[in-house]
């Protein structure tokens, strides 16, 4: 049995980014205004928290990266069901904690888990394994519309929450994962055409207007709907290129709403600077560069989809951040991987981290059972692949 | 096909994430300047902040007026939470209307007052309501601890501690400091953040002549009298005649300095130096130092008063009691209109305008209090015929209170007109001094010799025989003038029949003077006389001052004490 190196790279790269945020965190929550104080928080009152997740995550990023493809693969249908299950537990009166008018969380001594964080890692393997298995047809309209159907499912129970960005954002990662398939564009087409009506109308609630409104013309209403994006754009423009210095941002003295979770990126670029924000959004690249290369790699094409998913899931949330912090797109209450504020999230990144990590090391197919169904399945699902082109 | 999706995919997800990064470019770059600016203007905000002043101190290092940090309670506009509810709750806690605080709200600006220095208690419940939009700042208010002691002396400030009266006022400079506007940095809620004043700039202090003791016997004794004689106003200054250093000066009726700006004008009046007077009798000792000074009487001249009036211009001037022939000293003891004029009448009116002016009359005596007038008498040249029956007994001639004051120092100190003042020193925050004013300029106005032998003629006046018996004190030799004045209706132009001034100025110890004073009461009721209305004043307060001061009793009783006691 060879086994390579773990990805010294990969592994690095996600530790700078969770030091990073874990210094923003106590950064952005260590100044505790006597409101807060009425509420017991103190000033590491959030530190000692985010601390506590970032040693769970590293443990579960270690276990993943025990976890080998095979097993992965089985457990595919089982995690997606489970994190079904737990989707509809939050509805569980008792069970289910809500905030802000949303019902996102599921109440988990100490804290909360938000399940809508683990149905993309859930929706990425059951994709990994859905595309590589010998039945799948690029060419066939049932193969594409069945992924998008349990997409679908989980869609209507993320909206019940609500919760439109995360709808939004699997709704990114299921088509971005189809597309690398190989599937006919015109069924990615026309599944767009018919999802337009359905978007438009969701979007057409007050609420969610009046954000994407103001994300077009924030200034228009700095107080009332643009008042977040504008507080994004002052905490980035008053970084300007070294930035205020660590701890010296004023926007994150309750200006900035949700600044050490959904906008932190913000307050990075404030204290550090276009420097600071640009070595994130470099490490950012590079952790997606790595995971390419990592799935360039692979040889199983279960292993490659699983690798590009990781990948591309950790990418795109980074990336949609990015524009919601910057105003490319409309406010969604997005975390930043690593960095953010947030159990949930942070777990299922590092997980998907331990994952690449394994992944990295090289197939380790002495270790798989059943390996010869396996290949052989492999190069069924090649003829039939390559069969018919 | 799918090597070439990934390739698409992937270039898309890096063009993404240096989209990101120019955006950010122009963001972070482009407009820094623009978004750092309004970074500046929603962080920081310019206060002008209320400069703690200086406290006030008498000459014994006691608190006069000093500050209190109390927090005052500002609202933002754009803040706000001008909900029903909220606007009651804070109303209710303020004790004003709703609608008051409404129409307090600015159209434009991030802040307005809704209630400036509120007690600690009023504040805390505020806090309490945790309404969004409100805050505080401290301020600093001016406090006097004594209440209504020595306020025409302290004056006041205004909300913003801006100085309105009194040492607060002629000393503004001093007391307040160039604090200005400063740069508050504040939360989103408008909470300051940073202390914002980073220097704390605290005036100067100032160390007054007042002492607190006997400014509280002055003015508890003019409160008796004011209330005895059921006057309509009173003044008595006590001051050391040697320095021109001013003890004590208090005046009826008077006002709180803590609620000063509810004062009238008529409360607010320093008589001691606003009024002018007809002096009466006490202008007296004008044509006595001058007879003394020009030779042209002797403490033994005699004088044939035995007449009882005296024509001077066509016009009778008699006095009160019929006298036989007076030595010099027993008219200005017995207080003789007719000797006086007799002798004013030698002098001529020249030297008694010459000696007058010498004296300080007609003229600022200087203070360092505001609103001090001059008073007047007139030259020689615009004397009417009847002047000469009138100025050597006190009409004609308004004088301050201060001024009379002044001029019997000159008496008691052997022949020095002094500067009165109330201010010793300047003291920096850190209580260095800056300025000193212990020894103003003095100049002598008379020989020794006449302040002497005019001294002892005085000290006559408080003996048996003289008008102001009742001022002598226990143990001590007081000398001192008693005056009694007919007030001029301001309607017919002529005297009243039923308005007096009645006055008793003089020092004490006679041989070793240590206070000079004079006491003022306008339109007694029942009496009319300086030596039954004002003069048991003087004896009152002096009485006091003297044991309050530690001066040893000059008589038999107590050389007998010390007998005893060897």
């Amino acid at each position: 049995m060879t086994m390579g190196r773990y990805d010294r790279w990969l592994l690095l790269g996600t530790m700078l980014l969770t030091g990073l945020g874990a210094l923003m965190i106590y950064s952005t929550t260590s100044v505790v205004t006597p409101v807060l104080a009425k509420k017991g928080i103190t000033e590491f009152f959030y530190f000692k928290r985010h601390l506590f997740t970032i040693f769970i995550g590293l443990s579960f990023m270690f276990i993943a990266s025990r976890m080998s493809a095979g097993f992965i693969k089985k457990i595919s249908i089982p995690l997606l069901v489970v994190s079904f299950i737990l989707m509809i537990l939050v509805f569980v009166p008792g069970i289910g904690a809500s905030a802000g008018g949303a019902q996102r969380w599921i109440k988990l001594w100490p804290s909360t888990f938000q399940p809508s964080e683990l149905v993309k890692l859930a929706m990425v393997i059951f994709l990994a394994r859905y595309m590589s298995m010998p039945g799948f047809r690029t060419d066939n309209f049932l193969s594409f519309l069945k992924p998008v159907l349990v997409m679908v499912i989980f869609q209507i129970a993320i909206l019940k929450q609500p919760d439109f960005g995360a709808a939004m954002s699997l709704a990114f990662l299921t088509f971005a994962m189809l597309f690398l398939s190989g599937v006919r564009l015109r069924y990615i087409g026309a599944l767009l055409c018919l999802a337009l009506p359905v978007v438009v109308k969701l979007a057409m609630q007050p609420y969610r207007l009046k954000r994407i409104t103001s994300f077009l013309n924030p200034w228009d209403n700095p107080h009332g709907s643009g008042f977040q994006l504008i507080q994004s754009f002052i905490a980035l423009g008053s970084g300007g290129m070294t930035g205020v210095g660590l701890g010296s941002s004023k926007q994150k003295l309750a200006y900035l709403p949700e600044s050490h979770t959904d906008f932190i990126f913000s307050i990075i670029g404030e204290e550090f600077g276009f420097f600071g924000v640009t070595v994130v959004i470099a490490l950012f690249l590079f952790l997606f560069i790595k995971g390419i290369a990592i799935a360039y790699r692979a040889k199983d094409q279960f292993v490659y989809y699983l690798a590009t998913g990781l990948s591309l899931m950790i990418a795109l949330q980074a990336l949609i951040n990015f524009a919601v912090a910057t105003g490319m797109v409309p406010t969604k209450g997005l975390p930043l991987p690593f960095i953010s504020y947030g159990g949930s999230s942070l777990l299922v990144n590092m997980v998907a981290v331990g994952i690449l990590l394994n992944i990295s090391r090289g197939e380790e197919k002495s270790e798989m059972p059943g390996m010869n169904r396996e290949i052989l399945a492999r190069r069924k699902a090649r003829r039939t692949l390559y069969g018919t082109k | 096909m799918t090597k070439k999706r990934a390739v698409i995919l992937n270039t898309a997800i890096i063009f993404s994430f240096i989209l990101v990064s120019l955006r950010l470019v122009d963001l972070m770059i482009f407009n820094h300047n623009r978004l750092a600016e309004r970074a500046k203007q929603q962080h920081n905000k310019v206060e002008d902040v209320q400069a703690r002043r200086g406290v006030i101190f008498d000459r014994n290092g006691r608190e006069l007026a000093l500050n209190l940090d109390l927090e005052s309670l500002y609202g933002d506009p754009e803040m706000l939470d001008l909900k029903e509810g909220n606007i009651k709750k804070l109303a209710l806690l303020i004790n004003k209307e709703p609608k008051i605080i409404r129409t307090k709200v600015p159209e434009s600006g991030r802040f307005f007052w809704i209630e400036r220095k509120l007690e600690p208690e009023t504040a805390e419940k505020i806090k309490g309501l945790e309404i969004e939009g409100l805050g505080f700042l401290t301020e600093a208010k001016r406090v006097y601890p004594k209440g209504v002691l020595a306020s025409h002396v302290l004056g006041f400030v205004g909300i913003d501690n801006q100085a309105l009266e009194g040492i607060e006022l002629k000393f503004d400079k001093d007391l307040k400091t160039n604090g200005g506007k400063v740069v508050v940095g504040r939360d989103a809620s408008g909470k300051i953040l940073s202390s914002g004043v980073e220097t704390e700039t605290n005036g100067n202090s100032l160390v007054l002549t007042i002492d607190e003791g006997l400014q509280g016997i002055l003015e508890n004794e003019l409160d008796k009298a004011t209330i005895q004689w059921r006057a309509a106003s009173a003044t008595a200054i006590m001051m050391d005649p040697f320095t021109g250093e001013v003890l004590a000066i208090g005046n009826r009726p008077t006002y709180d300095p803590n609620k000063g700006t509810a004062a009238s004008d008529s409360e607010k009046r320093n008589r001691a130096i606003t009024d002018c007077y007809e002096p009466g009798s006490t202008f007296k000792i004008i044509i006595g130092v001058a007879a003394l000074e020009e030779k042209i009487a002797r403490a033994g001249t005699l004088f044939d008063v035995s007449k009882g009036s005296i024509n001077a211009g066509g016009k009778n001037i008699g006095d009160v009691h019929k006298y036989g022939v007076l030595t010099f000293s027993e008219v200005i003891q017995k207080s003789s209109n007719v000797g006086s004029i007799m002798i004013g009448m030698k002098l001529g009116k020249e030297r008694i305008y010459k000696y007058a002016k010498l004296m300080g009359i007609g003229e600022k005596t200087g203070i360092d209090l505001p609103g001090e007038i001059s008073g007047w008498i007139y030259p020689p040249e615009r004397w009417s015929g009847t002047s000469i029956g009138a100025i050597p007994i006190g009409q004609e001639v308004a004088v301050t209170p201060l001024q009379i004051l002044r001029a019997y120092a000159a008496i008691a100190n052997g022949g020095y007109l002094v500067k009165p003042h109330v201010v010793s020193e300047v003291l920096s925050p850190s209580g260095e001094v800056i300025a000193s004013f212990r020894n103003p300029d003095s100049h002598r106005i008379l020989s020794a010799r006449t302040a002497e032998t005019f001294r002892d003629i005085l000290a006559t006046v408080t003996e048996e025989g003289g008008t102001g018996q009742n001022a002598s004190v226990d143990g001590n030799p007081v000398a001192g003038k008693t005056g009694t004045a007919q007030m001029i209706n301001p309607v017919t132009k002529r005297y009243s029949k039923e308005k007096y001034v009645s006055s008793f100025v003089g020092f004490v110890p006679a041989d070793n003077p240590r206070i000079a004073m004079i006491v003022v009461v306008y339109e007694p009721k029942g009496q009319i006389y300086g030596g039954v209305v004002a003069a048991p004043v003087f004896r009152e307060i002096a009485n006091q001052a003297l044991s309050y001061m530690d001066i040893p009793r000059d008589d038999n009783a107590q050389r007998a004490h010390f007998v005893v006691a060897r």
